[in-house]
């Protein structure tokens, strides 16, 4: 066994904690109890040279191991008063040099082949004499997943007195005291106490330390400890993370790490939340993170193809710093996730299964009228016409006939309650079997998820499958293969918008009944007394059929070669290939997609084929070494990426029936094909400089090509330099002794954006045929406007950071600030028509990102059975633009119709932007003495003269800033207690202080009487008599309503409770079943907010420049589940 | 040390051998690449044909600004769908600003011509192929500069002019407004090359039918002496035109199985009933809202009522006037068989068998127009003896009297209404109605019309009353506004005035 990293890492610590390498540990333990069957081996061979001048303990380790293969293990206390030691040796055998440094020290040393622990001398004294007084006492330590802990030390409290455990967990400790109390320890664990109280017999389960500063964590290509890290990352801990129902990785990271934002945009199942890292920093290319999965970049999202009961870590770099070594695409920052692998001899067969109903609570639901409320509205809408441009008020026999008695109206259908699924289940079944026994460790796991919608006839089902094998295959290779295959299968339904499912039965007719008499679906709602006429959406959710299907298969498969004592080479070749297909077919008894087309219509299918093949070769040389207090380690790496994806469809309008869904049915056809592909090359080379484990420095560089850019502009250049301080290992800082660990660190760094699509570097022309003589003759016109210098969007971020451990390492805290600015944005900007295009992607602009963000975890323990455990972190950005280009002042996207956004300097992109309601006109007096309005009556909108010309005109120049999408800070909040083998866990999390623009309430608040009206549309303006709430305009027109104005921002600052987890542990009872875990989760448990709308995570719009807009989506259900986790 | 060098070469060369810069060229596969198109002769035809399709994509939305605005058509007002309001409503009513996205649209539509139109020419000389046929195309692409500029001035008054094609976005902010003057002086000096260069009509192969030819460019070019009030040049150029006639019957004028006849001096050309991205959809945007495949013979079919005939339109027709019933109609029988009292075009409306799939082709210039444009400029220039000859074959196969002892004013105006009626909805009026009147003129002409619309609305408003705004027409109107996004990325670009 090579020395390595996490092994040295232990030397120094102050108590022991955990590593990653407990099991190794173990093994090194294990031989104290064994060690008089130790055969002839390395420490009896190898004879050393060394000469120590008035050195500490410390450094003649260091020695030691710099010039052997020996590792050299110990609590950092035990040689903290030792005294320096000098002497020369030629020649001698390792345990000849211990002897002599360790003999006026009460310390004594045990030897296992390369492996050598130092220990308090009357430690192994107590283990040699046996003295048979008192009881003896007998039992097994296992851990929480029921695995046996061998090396555990075993001590009466208040002596030093104790056993470790044997290769089963077992022990037996004699000459103990009936009122002793013993101490369980073990590194990586809980240290756990048991009173004796006349028991014989003491099983104890050991509960895994989370979060060590010495846990060593996943940086872009390669590992690091946590505690030597000098930029900025998080580490979610999945260990913390409570058991849930959840069908997509993403879900993983809410709430969980502060400066990273994942919202919940939709409820639609499977799918994946949107991530932002520390705020958006581009208006033109995309914002999502670069996602690495077992070292293999995959791309600006996870997918849904992703098990995460498969997920082992997750670790999230935000800086430019960590994120530089990946170029390009470091710049939204990355999100590292390692997969499960087999704990060194762990065998064990784990399953988990976890069943769930899901309902969105009636709280969350949409009010809209009744059939009787609305008939009442189409009938005073009606009689407010008329009073007011007839000036007359009209007999009861002059209404029209169709809205006359409303109380008569025969149904009251509530379509949202219709489409919604009554307790749609939940469920979710793994298995895994994991051998780590032998040189080669390997996994094998099985999954199947199946998620029921909310929404009827929605749904998504996983199947997955995992197999690993990794291990070192001799002395100098290594080798891994990991291979995952997986099926998801969705049920789809156009959800999201106005003219989404959920939209359609918000505004669908109240007064139309679901069913017809007979039963049948009745298929077409409205289309009388002026409302407009739409496809049932029950029957639109039944009948027209939408399937996405993906397969996916991905390898990932290195080779590392140890050479040269400190060098190590590692090749490694990851594929994806994604197979995806759509189907989507719309009969002809639905009424048509859009109003007023009742069925039957011509049925219509499209069907999609698309594939995605990723394939990413990597090369990374090493090199590792130690001289005294000087550790380096630089690595140098090469990197090739390639991903092509590949389309076919087919659509086909038309067929002679329902039910062959097949393209050669179709009276007319069209087939359509295309090709796109992507490829990159990077040198990338680091260096880390440790001195004394007190000043720590990394510097990063990485080239890059891709084929997105402009021949000029090929390559970027991608540097990145950070700097630690370990104040604790300063001998000022050694009277503090709360403070277990305190580091300062700073970095610098750029990244760069690629995400701008293909071919978006040359100029390509479009076919645009014409005729002669009536026959066809191809032509081609131009397809963009391309600026051949397009270049790498970068970003320059600094960022200043704080750890603090302390208390015992109970309380943890980390507090960071950071400037991100980011220039030369891939931006889609205005040119003036006369190219020929109104838009290019030029490199313009600027924007600043900055922001604090601050974690505290603490975690104590209140008595032997009771724990407490918290996170807390909340993160504060502020977005700016600073630059848009010389020319372009500012940005404007969206509808005058729907909501405007601007992007301006001097403010974050995508302000809210409107016409601003200062009231609503009351009387004929009031319109003709306020700003001119063409067109306004009493009870329509008063806007505010934006632009204080005495008039509001019909178009954007009286609009002004109305709501900022951005919040003040988001935050999230865990809280965990275990009392003995319970443990409850909740999350909470929020956002405060943003708004949104409730889109949805333009087509809802429609007083046409076109479309249902929200419930509270009752309190409209009616009169002046009848001002209403002050809300509501008048129905009398339809302008200076629903334009882009302030009537619908609303407030949208909310907090969750997101999850409550309440768990049991089993005692361990048989040889067979190792441990088993049953639990109770309520998740999306309950939602405090203002915001009217069912989920004020949402954006429906997936561009940057148009943040803040809700257009209604898939509601996000509440779910109950039960689950176990049984190992054997 | 050579050892690792070693090693590592070994293992980079594993992925190097598909290294470099070629392995970063991705071309897309599925289109063309531009800038090493346009070298011979097949690609640059190809590159003209792409141009001529571009006239399909202008001409669709062309009626918006120049029929739809005048006193000929007014707009099936939708109660329920008031979407269209800020941009086809504006125009209807007047309510037009720089933020108006169909003139936007508009603008920016010949701007986009003008774009392919300048690349083939600039790649012409460079490209292999035989000079007369570089003339050829050269004739044909600067016809069609001409007739995009000439939209533009009349439209919008002084225009930026480009005559290259522009290669990065920095040099697109450089340009400023020309004055009207400078941009007649291209629209005459590229008429003048196309009159040079481009083959009469007869001497054109069929299988080119419907092309460019000289006719057009002398057509066109009358026209243009027409507006700018240069009525001795424009009698003595559109005289040159030759070998066309008027069509025996009205009807045939428009008769998709009539395509380019002899009274067709140039059309646009479509194709009904093929996926190829040929068909017209003119009257599906025309033919009146909500009548489920009552006026189209095709289920539940809806037109969009935007562009339906004025109560003063339908007016205006002599008692008599073969052309009333092949232009419009005064209503339907609704599926119900119920009479339903809403107007619309029936020029454009052939029978085609697959729905959404018409081929009317749209006529740009036809004899008619040359004969009345004459009838015009030699009344003009020398009063109106000579116009008789030009204006009365088309009052006869109307079926109405011939002109005959009027006065040069009222010769002026019964031409004026002979084009209203004899060239209805095929996007003239605008540009007559302009031609002929002073700003101030057009104002009190179409304030009145306003009024007669808003007392006498053409279709149902369902109660909805109209804006004070509402059809009120001021003189600077006359000339659109410069869209504001254009502005927005162009601070050098002035506002016509009026606008702000």
């Amino acid at each position: 066994m090579k020395k390595n990293d996490p092994m040295q890492s232990h030397r120094r610590c102050p108590m022991l904690q955990k590593m990653v390498t407990i099991m190794k540990l173990t093994t090194v333990l294990l031989f104290l109890t064994l060690f008089q069957v130790s055969a002839k081996s390395y420490s009896q061979e190898t004879r050393l040279n060394l000469k120590f001048d008035k050195e500490t303990l410390e450094n003649v380790f260091s020695k030691i191991e710099a010039n052997s293969e020996f590792s050299i293990f110990y609590k950092n206390d035990l040689i903290k008063n030792s005294r320096e030691v000098s002497g020369e040796f030629k020649d001698v055998l390792v345990s000849n040099i211990l002897d002599q440094v360790l003999k006026s020290e009460n310390l004594s040393y045990t030897i296992k082949d390369k492996l050598i622990m130092i220990v308090p001398t009357e430690y192994i004294a107590i283990e040699n004499t046996t003295q048979q007084q008192g009881k003896k006492i007998s039992g097994k330590v296992t851990d929480t997943s029921g695995a046996a802990l061998p090396g555990v030390s075993v001590v009466i409290q208040g002596t030093t007195a104790g056993v470790i455990t044997d290769n089963d967990g077992k022990y037996s400790i004699s000459n103990v005291s009936e009122n002793a109390i013993l101490r369980f320890s073990f590194v990586g664990m809980k240290m756990q106490e048991v009173a004796v109280k006349g028991n014989s017999n003491i099983e104890v389960i050991l509960q895994e330390e989370t979060i060590g500063i010495d846990e060593v964590v996943a940086i872009g290509y390669g590992t690091k400890r946590k505690r030597d890290i000098t930029s900025a990352v998080s580490v979610v801990n999945i260990g913390d993370i409570p058991e849930m129902p959840i069908s997509n990785a993403s879900r993983l990271l809410q709430g969980q790490a502060p400066g990273v934002v994942v919202r919940q945009r939709t409820g639609t199942p499977g799918e994946q939340m949107n991530v932002t890292i520390r705020g958006v920093g581009s208006l033109g290319a995309g914002s999502d993170p670069l996602y690495v999965i077992d070292g293999f970049a995959v791309g600006n999202s996870i997918g849904q193809n992703l098990n995460p009961s498969d997920i082992q870590s997750i670790t999230i770099l935000k800086d430019a710093a960590s994120t530089a070594i990946y170029g390009a695409r470091g710049s939204n920052g990355v999100v590292l996730i390692t997969t499960k692998n087999a704990k060194e001899g762990e065998l064990s067969i784990t399953a988990t299964a976890n069943f769930g109903i899901q309902n969105l609570p009636t709280s969350r639901r949409v009010k809209m009228m009744n059939g009787v409320e609305f008939a009442t509205f189409l009938q005073e809408s009606w009689i407010d016409k008329q009073r007011y441009f007839n000036k007359k008020e009209p007999t009861i026999d002059e209404i029209p006939l169709g809205i006359r008695y409303p109380e008569q109206t025969q149904y009251s259908t509530n379509w949202l309650d219709e489409i919604l699924q009554q307790n749609s289940g939940f469920q979710d079944y793994n298995v895994t079997i994991a051998s780590g026994k032998g040189k080669l460790k390997s996994l094998v796991s099985a999954g199947y998820l199946n998620q029921e919608g909310a929404v009827k006839y929605t749904g998504f089902q996983r199947f997955n499958v995992r197999a690993n094998v990794t291990g070192d295959f001799n002395d100098y290779i290594s080798v891994g293969l990991n291979t995952v295959g997986s099926f998801t299968s969705e049920r789809y339904a156009g959800t999201n918008s106005r003219d989404g499912i959920i939209g359609k039965a918000l505004y669908a007719d109240p007064r139309s009944p679901v069913y017809n008499a007979d039963g049948t679906l009745n298929a077409y709602v409205g289309g009388k007394d002026g409302v407009f006429g739409a496809a049932n959406p029950l029957m639109e959710l039944q009948q027209h059929k939408r399937i996405k299907e993906v397969t996916n298969l991905t390898t990932n498969a290195f080779i590392q070669i140890t050479f040269l004592k400190d060098f190590k080479f590692k090749s490694s070749f990851n594929a994806s290939i994604d197979s995806w297909r759509r189907n989507e077919f719309r009969p002809s008894t639905l009424a048509g997609g859009g109003f007023n087309s009742p069925p039957p219509q011509n049925a219509t299918l499209a069907e999609y084929y698309d594939q995605f093949i990723n394939i990413a070769a990597d090369q990374l040389l090493s090199y590792n070494k130690t001289i005294g207090s000087h550790k380096i380690e630089g690595q140098l790496g090469y990197s090739a990426q390639q991903s092509r994806s590949r389309n076919i469809t087919g659509t086909g309008n038309k067929f002679p029936n329902n039910d062959i869904q097949f393209l050669q049915q179709a009276e007319t056809k069209a087939p359509t094909s295309s090709e796109s592909a992507w490829s990159m090359l990077a040198y990338f080379a680091r260096l880390n400089y440790d001195y004394k484990n007190k000043y720590l420095l990394s510097a990063t560089y990485r080239r890059e090509g891709s084929s997105r850019f402009g021949k000029n502009n090929l390559w970027g250049d991608f540097p990145s330099v950070s700097a630690g301080w370990r104040l604790t290992e300063e001998s000022f800082m050694k009277g503090i002794s709360w403070v277990n660990d305190l580091k300062l660190r700073g970095s610098f760094g750029v990244t760069g954006n690629n995400s701008i699509g293909e071919y978006n570097n040359a100029a390509t022309l479009a076919a645009a045929g014409y005729l002669y003589n009536d026959t066809f003759s191809p032509g081609v016109v131009l397809n963009s406007f391309v600026n051949n210098n397009i270049g790498w969007e970068q970003s320059n971020q600094v960022d200043i950071g704080l750890d603090l451990s302390a208390f015992d390492s109970k309380l943890t805290f980390t507090a960071e600030y950071y400037k991100k600015i980011t220039n030369d944005m891939l931006l889609s900007v205005s040119v003036p028509v006369i190219t020929g295009f109104t838009s290019t992607l030029t490199n313009v602009g600027k924007v600043q990102n900055t922001g604090f963000e601050f974690a505290v975890g603490y975690k104590t323990k209140i008595t032997n059975d009771l724990s407490f455990n918290s996170n807390f972190n909340i993160s504060f950005n502020r977005n700016k633009v600073l630059e848009i280009d010389g020319k372009n002042k500012e940005l404007w996207t969206g509808s005058f119709y729907g909501v405007q956004n601007r992007s301006v300097i001097g403010r974050p992109i995508g302000m809210i932007t409107g016409f601003k309601v200062i009231g609503i006109l009351q009387t004929d007096a009031e319109v003709a003495s306020s700003p001119k309005q063409d067109g306004a009556i009493p009870g329509v909108y008063k806007y505010f003269d934006g632009d204080g010309d005495g008039k509001i005109s019909y178009d954007t120049k009286d609009m002004v800033e109305i709501g900022n999408p951005y919040p003040a800070f988001n935050w999230g909040l865990t809280l965990g207690a275990d009392y003995k083998r319970f443990d409850i866990n909740l999350l909470f999390m929020g956002a405060q202080n943003y708004d949104i623009m409730r889109d949805i309430e333009k087509t809802v608040m429609n007083m046409d009487g076109v479309f249902n009206i929200l419930q509270s549309g009752v309190n409209r303006f009616r009169s002046a008599e009848q001002p209403g709430d002050g809300r509501g305009a008048t129905s009398n027109t339809w302008k200076w309503e629903r334009e882009s104005n302030s009537r619908y921002v609303y407030d949208a600052s909310h907090m969750w409770i997101k999850t409550l987890t309440i768990g049991y542990n089993l005692p361990a009872n048989s040889k067979i079943l190792k441990s088993s875990r049953f639990y109770f989760n309520v998740d999306n448990l309950l939602l405090v907010t203002n915001y009217p709308g069912t989920n004020p995570e949402i954006n429906t719009s997936g561009d940057n420049r148009q943040p803040g807009r809700d257009d209604e989506a898939y509601p996000i259900p509440r779910t109950f589940s039960v689950g176990a986790i049984i190992k054997f | 040390m050579k050892y690792i060098i070693k090693i590592a070469c070994i293992a980079f060369g594993l992925t190097l051998m598909s290294c470099g810069d070629s392995f970063l060229d991705k071309v897309n596969p599925t289109q063309l690449t531009a800038g090493t198109y346009y070298q011979n002769q097949a690609q640059v035809q190809s590159a003209v044909n792409g141009i001529y399709s571009q006239l399909q994509d202008l001409t669709s939305i062309q009626w918006i600004n120049t029929e739809y605005i005048s006193d000929n058509t007014s707009l099936h007002f939708n109660v329920g769908d008031r979407g269209q309001g800020p941009s086809l409503e504006a125009i209807e009513y007047f309510q037009i600003n720089s933020g108006t996205s169909n003139i936007t649209n508009w603008y920016n539509q010949l701007y986009r011509g003008l774009t392919n139109i300048n690349i083939v020419l600039s790649k012409l000389e460079g490209a292999t192929m035989d000079n007369a046929l570089k003339l050829d195309f050269e004739g044909q692409c600067k016809f069609m500069r001409a007739y995009y500029y000439f939209q533009l001035v009349q439209c919008f008054g002084d225009v930026i002019i480009v005559k290259e094609p522009i290669g990065t976005p920095a040099e697109a902010y450089n340009f400023k407004r020309s004055p009207v003057a400078d941009v007649y002086t291209l629209i005459e000096s590229d008429l003048k090359t196309a009159i040079t260069s481009l083959p009469d009509r007869a001497s054109i192969a069929v299988n080119q039918k419907g092309r460019i030819s000289k006719g057009a460019a002398l057509a066109l070019l009358g026209k243009v002496y027409l507006t700018k009030k240069q009525y001795a040049e424009a009698v003595t150029t559109l005289k040159q035109i030759s070998g066309y006639s008027l069509m025996p019957k009205y009807a045939d004028v428009f008769d998709p199985q009539q395509k380019n006849n002899v009274e067709s001096v140039f059309e646009v050309q479509y194709q009904a009933n093929t996926d190829i991205g040929e068909w017209s959809g003119f009257i599906y945007n025309f033919y009146p809202r909500e009548s489920y495949g009552a006026v189209i013979k095709f289920t539940n079919a809806n037109g969009g009522g935007w562009n339906i005939p004025t109560r003063d339109i339908i007016a205006a027709y002599e008692a008599g006037d073969l052309r009333k019933a092949v232009s419009l109609a005064e209503g339907y029988n609704n599926n119900s068989g119920v009479w339903t009292p809403i107007p619309f075009i029936t020029k454009f409306y052939h029978a085609h068998t697959v729905v959404n799939r018409p081929g009317d082709n749209w006529p740009i210039l036809r004899y008619a127009d040359v004969l009345l444009m004459l009838a015009e400029a030699s009344n003009e220039a020398t009063g109106p003896a000579d116009g008789y000859a030009y204006v009365n074959p088309i009052r006869v196969r109307a079926g109405l009297a011939p002109l005959a002892g009027l006065d040069k004013a009222s010769f002026r105006t019964a031409v004026l209404k002979e084009r209203r009626i004899e060239l209805a909805f095929e996007n003239h009026r605008w540009y007559d109605l302009k031609r002929t009147m002073s700003p101030t003129e057009l104002a009190t002409f179409l304030n009145a019309h306003g009024a007669f619309e808003k007392s006498n609305p053409t279709t149902n408003r369902g109660g909805i009353p109209f804006s004070a705004g509402d059809y009120v027409f001021e003189a600077y109107e006359a000339l659109f506004p410069i869209p504001a996004s254009e502005i927005l990325v162009n601070k050098d670009l002035t506002q016509n005035p009026g606008y702000k």
